[in-house]
């Protein structure tokens, strides 16, 4: 077990401060160029105007840079950052804001309505004013994030300050972020990802690139924004850059220059990628654009492994190798442990959860991933799956366990088994449910979508309901949810 | 691009068989991802590059078939 670390904790305020007086620009926002003195004054303005102390200050997120302001003016006041998705339902908002005992929300965008409950403060038009950091410590809260749990309710993770910024300096290495560079803000704000974005170049001074372009799901339009702004660095989602890889090996008019030539770093992550397309990737003329795929969990803070796709490798993708500041364990039954300074706090409010998943061994704290990985003969990990029934939708985690809680909830329901199944090439949720004794059939898959989009965000909503007679279930009686998806799936697939 | 050239589409990318000019390709399983899917091949078969807006607004090879009459 290794467990020497390199590991740089400055934190991440400091950092960003550095380069306020460069004369650098920190965002283009629709070629809206905005320096890192401006974006400095917007943080203290908002910093200011929280005041010392402010504890879990919740933000209703926007594709704006004044969410970026609200994130480091919540940090440089010493309190947590929380996003709130503000298309989720009012319901889940609510719930999140309990579970993050959050007394203040910021709103990043005109128009937005603030939920009930905390204070809500406007950030886009904050006055200036000048403000002295808070002194704060390593093991303070800097993000409260939130992850699918079993019991139906929002699982909060809570991040520290430390871990933040010993992953932002690693991934700076990693990306190796010049001043230069430009990076694309592409990943929703409302998760964890877009720090990988964020963070690294603005510690850097590099700059980061907000486009609307960049949303429009149409890859011609995304890639000569890329060209057009002269991005350097993207981060996708890996079912997106599957989808990216598609397009280009489609478009045999794009094949002799498919990519933009500014762009140097594609890092894709969020879930196994696949080898077919990978094969695609290499047979395009890629213009030597390095491909990284990384890994890593909400509870070990953005990304722990990464792999340089330099050659064919053949059979599962590899997620490399851990980072300079992570420590690894794999366990004698296949499992993923990771150690360091980049570990959560825990889940707050939810001791149990918190000692089952966070374990001491004689090396120290581990966090168990979940995730079985085996040992490459030139030292990289590769994913072989799941020890849970922990399932990945567009790249976001979801426990079964959590949709069939929603979905139970419906007082025309009797039972109730969701799991993963394979459509177009990728993961959706498929539901079997078995209607209550006088419920209707007719309208019922109809009525729980109801529900469900009233109630919960739409990666737990299944793709697939589907009415039958009964589960299957295991020797044991236990609900058998790959028998009943075995049993049904011609039917699921109409 | 014609509505059965559309229709086309939707069976690939949704791997579905039964679609009509009047199938909703969001009520079906598709998503946003999906969705670019859709975008590549209308872009690809017809030249015009919708956006995920317009095929929200959009969602059935009928609608969509309309749309890309208009951009063509």
């Amino acid at each position: 077990m290794t467990v020497t670390t390199t590991v740089d904790t400055g934190d991440l305020v400091e950092a960003l401060a550095g380069h306020r007086h460069t004369g650098g620009t920190a965002i283009i926002h629709n070629g809206h160029p905005i320096g890192h003195a401006e974006l400095a004054e917007r943080i203290d303005a908002i910093a200011a105007t929280l005041g010392p102390d402010p504890g879990t200050v919740a933000v209703l997120t926007s594709r704006t840079p004044a969410t970026v302001a609200a994130l480091f003016g919540i940090l440089t006041a010493g309190g947590a950052y929380c996003p709130i998705d503000p298309a989720y339902p009012p319901e889940r908002q609510a719930a999140m804001l309990a579970a993050a005992g959050c007394r203040t929300i910021l709103l990043t965008a005109q128009g937005q309505r603030a939920p009930d409950g905390p204070r809500a403060i406007d950030v886009t038009d904050t006055p200036t004013a000048p403000v002295t950091p808070a002194a704060t410590g390593p093991d303070d809260p800097a993000y409260v994030l939130f992850t699918s749990g079993s019991t139906g309710a929002p699982k909060p993770v809570l991040t520290p300050r430390m871990a933040i910024a010993a992953t932002t300096a690693s991934l700076r290495d990693l990306f190796a972020i010049t001043p230069a560079d430009r990076v694309l803000q592409f990943a929703s704000l409302s998760w964890d990802t877009c720090f990988e974005e964020i963070l690294p170049t603005l510690t850097a001074g590099a700059t980061l690139v907000f486009d609307d372009e960049a949303h429009t799901g149409s890859f011609p339009r995304l890639l000569r924004m890329i060209a057009a702004r002269g991005i350097t660095v993207a981060d996708l989602p890996t079912a997106y850059w599957h989808e990216l890889v598609h397009h280009l090996a489609d478009h045999p008019a794009h094949t002799e220059d498919p990519l933009p030539p500014s762009l140097r770093l594609l890092i894709i992550g969020g879930e196994a990628a696949n080898p077919a397309r990978l094969t695609d990737w290499h047979a395009l003329p890629t213009g030597g654009v390095r491909l990284l795929n990384t890994y890593g969990c909400t509870e070990t803070t953005l990304i722990t492994h990464a792999a340089e796709l330099t050659t064919e490798t053949g059979g599962p993708v590899p997620i490399g190798r851990a980072l300079p500041h992570v420590v690894e364990h794999v366990t004698a039954e296949g499992e993923l442990l990771i150690g360091g300074p980049a570990l959560a706090l825990g889940y707050p409010g939810l001791p149990e959860a918190t000692t089952e998943r966070f374990t001491t061994l004689p090396a120290g704290r581990f966090f168990r991933t979940g995730d079985r990985v085996e040992r490459r003969p030139d030292g990289q990990l590769r994913h072989l799956g799941r020890l849970d029934a922990e399932l990945k939708i567009r790249g976001i985690r979801v426990d079964p366990a959590e949709v069939e809680a929603h979905i139970g909830a419906h007082p025309d329901v009797a039972a109730v088994a969701v799991t993963g199944a394979t459509a177009a090439g990728r993961t959706v949720l498929a539901a079997y449910v078995v209607p209550a004794a006088r419920a209707a059939r007719d309208g019922l898959p109809a009525a729980i979508r109801a529900h469900l989009h009233a109630t919960v965000p739409g990666h737990l909503v299944p793709g697939r309901l589907t009415v039958v007679e009964e589960l299957a279930h295991t020797a044991s009686g236990k609900v058998d949810r790959a028998a009943t998806h075995r049993r049904y799936e011609r039917e699921a697939r109409r | 691009m014609n509505v059965d050239g559309v229709i086309a589409i939707f069976r690939r990318v949704l791997e579905i068989e039964e679609i009509n000019a009047d199938s909703d390709f969001f009520e079906l399983g598709g998503d946003s991802l999906l969705a670019t899917r859709v975008l590549s091949g209308v872009a690809r078969g017809s030249g015009v590059e919708l956006t995920f807006d317009d095929f929200l607004l959009s969602p059935t090879p009928g609608a969509l078939a309309k749309r890309i009459g208009a951009g063509e």
